[in-house]
C-alpha cells in the first residue's frame, strides 16, 4: 500500500507512452496491493448475504483445494475431508452444513455409500454429487443414494453461484 | 522500462497462445480470479500439486500396464483421478485424452490405452512446459518491478 507505489507505477506508464496492459493504482507492487480498490469478490459477483456452510469430500487433492477455495471466495465457510468415514463423523459429532459435495470415487466407502449414510443420520443438507467423468450408472447409483444432483468437474462458479444464491434466499 | 514493457507482452502473448491453442480454458481464468492479497502464491501452489499427483499418477499408470495382468480397474481409477485434477485447473488438453483413455480402459484394450498414455503423457509435459514458462515469465515481470496483468 503506498501512494510512492503508485505514482511510481503511472511514471512507469506515462513514461512509456502506451502500456501494453493498463496499468491501475497499486499494479506495481505486484499483488500485494492491487486489490485497494476491489475487494476480493473481485470477478465473483456474488458473495453470500447469511452465514452459509459446506462440508466438501474429495481424495483428489487438487481438487479439494479448489473446492475449497470456491466456496470460501463466496463467504461459505467450509471444511474439506479426505474420505467420506471422515465426512460422516463430522457429522455425527454434530457439524452442521447448507452444502454437502461429495466425489464419486473415494477410497473405502465410495460416494454414493457416503450421501447414504448421511441422508440416514437424518441430514437435509443440500448435497451435490460430483464426478470426474460422467456416467450414467454413476449418476443412478449418486441419485438413489440421495444426493440432489449430480455434475461432472470441476465444480466452477458457473455452477456454483445458483445453488449458493438459492440455500442463501432459504434463510 | 523497455524491459517491462516487452515482458509484458510477452506473458499476454504466451498467455493467449495458451487459450488459442486449447492448453487452457476458462477454469484456469477462474483459478486466477482465486488469487489475491491474501493469497499471492493460489495458482503457482495449486498448478504445483497438480503436477506432483500427475507425475505419480502418470508413473503408476505406466506401471500397471506394464504387468502381466493389466488391472484396467486401478488403470480406471488413476485415468479419472488425472481427468479430475486435469480439468479442476483447466488443462483441457489433457482431460481431453483422459476421456479416450478410459473408453480404452473399458474396453480393456490394451493397445488404446498404451497409445492413451502416450498422447497424455504428450500433452501433459506440454501444458507443464508452458505453465512453468508463463509463471517464469511472472516472476520475471515482477522483478523487474512491472505490474501483473489482470485478465
Amino acid at each position: 500500500m503506498g501512494p510512492a507505489i503508485d505514482s511510481a507505477s503511472r511514471v512507469h506508464v506515462s513514461g512509456m507512452g502506451n502500456g501494453v496492459f493498463p496499468v491501475h493504482g497499486g499494479g506495481l507492487s505486484e499483488r500485494n496491493d492491487n486489490n485497494n480498490n476491489n475487494n476480493k469478490s473481485n470477478g465473483h459477483p456474488f458473495s453470500c448475504k447469511n452465514k452459509l456452510t459446506a462440508l466438501v469430500v474429495d481424495s483428489e487433492r487438487v481438487c479439494r483445494v479448489l473446492e475449497k477455495a470456491f466456496l470460501l471466495s463466496f463467504g461459505v465457510e467450509t471444511e474439506a475431508v479426505e474420505t467420506g468415514e471422515a465426512a460422516v463423523e463430522l457429522i455425527a459429532s454434530g457439524a452442521n452444513f447448507n452444502l454437502i459435495v461429495i466425489d464419486m470415487f473415494l477410497p473405502v466407502m465410495n460416494g454414493p455409500e457416503t450421501a447414504r449414510q448421511i441422508r440416514a443420520m437424518g441430514v437435509q443438507s443440500r448435497i451435490l454429487g460430483i464426478t470426474p467423468m460422467f456416467d450414467e450408472r454413476d449418476q443412478q447409483e449418486f441419485l438413489a443414494a440421495g444426493v440432489d444432483e449430480f455434475i461432472e468437474k470441476p465444480l466452477s462458479p458457473e455452477i456454483l453461484i445458483p445453488i449458493l444464491m438459492e440455500l442463501d434466499n432459504q434463510i | 522500462m523497455d524491459g517491462v514493457v516487452q515482458l509484458q507482452r510477452q506473458l499476454a502473448d504466451h498467455t493467449a497462445l495458451l487459450f488459442h491453442e486449447g492448453f487452457l480454458d476458462e477454469q484456469f481464468n477462474q483459478l486466477q480470479q482465486l488469487q489475491d492479497e491474501s493469497n499471492p502464491d493460489f495458482v503457482v501452489e495449486v498448478v504445483s500439486l497438480f503436477f506432483e499427483d500427475s507425475d505419480r499418477l502418470l508413473n503408476e499408470l505406466a506401471k500397471a500396464l506394464e504387468q502381466q495382468t493389466v488391472d484396467y480397474k486401478k488403470v480406471d481409477a488413476h485415468v479419472h483421478q488425472l481427468k479430475g485434477s486435469s480439468s479442476s485447473i483447466g488443462a483441457q488438453r489433457v482431460q481431453r485424452v483422459c476421456i479416450a483413455f478410459r473408453n480404452s480402459c473399458e474396453e480393456q484394450n490394451i493397445e488404446g490405452c498404451l497409445k492413451s498414455l502416450q498422447q497424455v503423457k504428450h500433452e501433459y509435459s506440454l501444458v507443464k512446459t508452458k505453465l512453468e514458462t508463463l509463471f517464469k515469465l511472472e516472476q520475471q515481470l515482477i522483478a523487474a518491478g512491472g505490474s501483473f496483468p489482470t485478465l
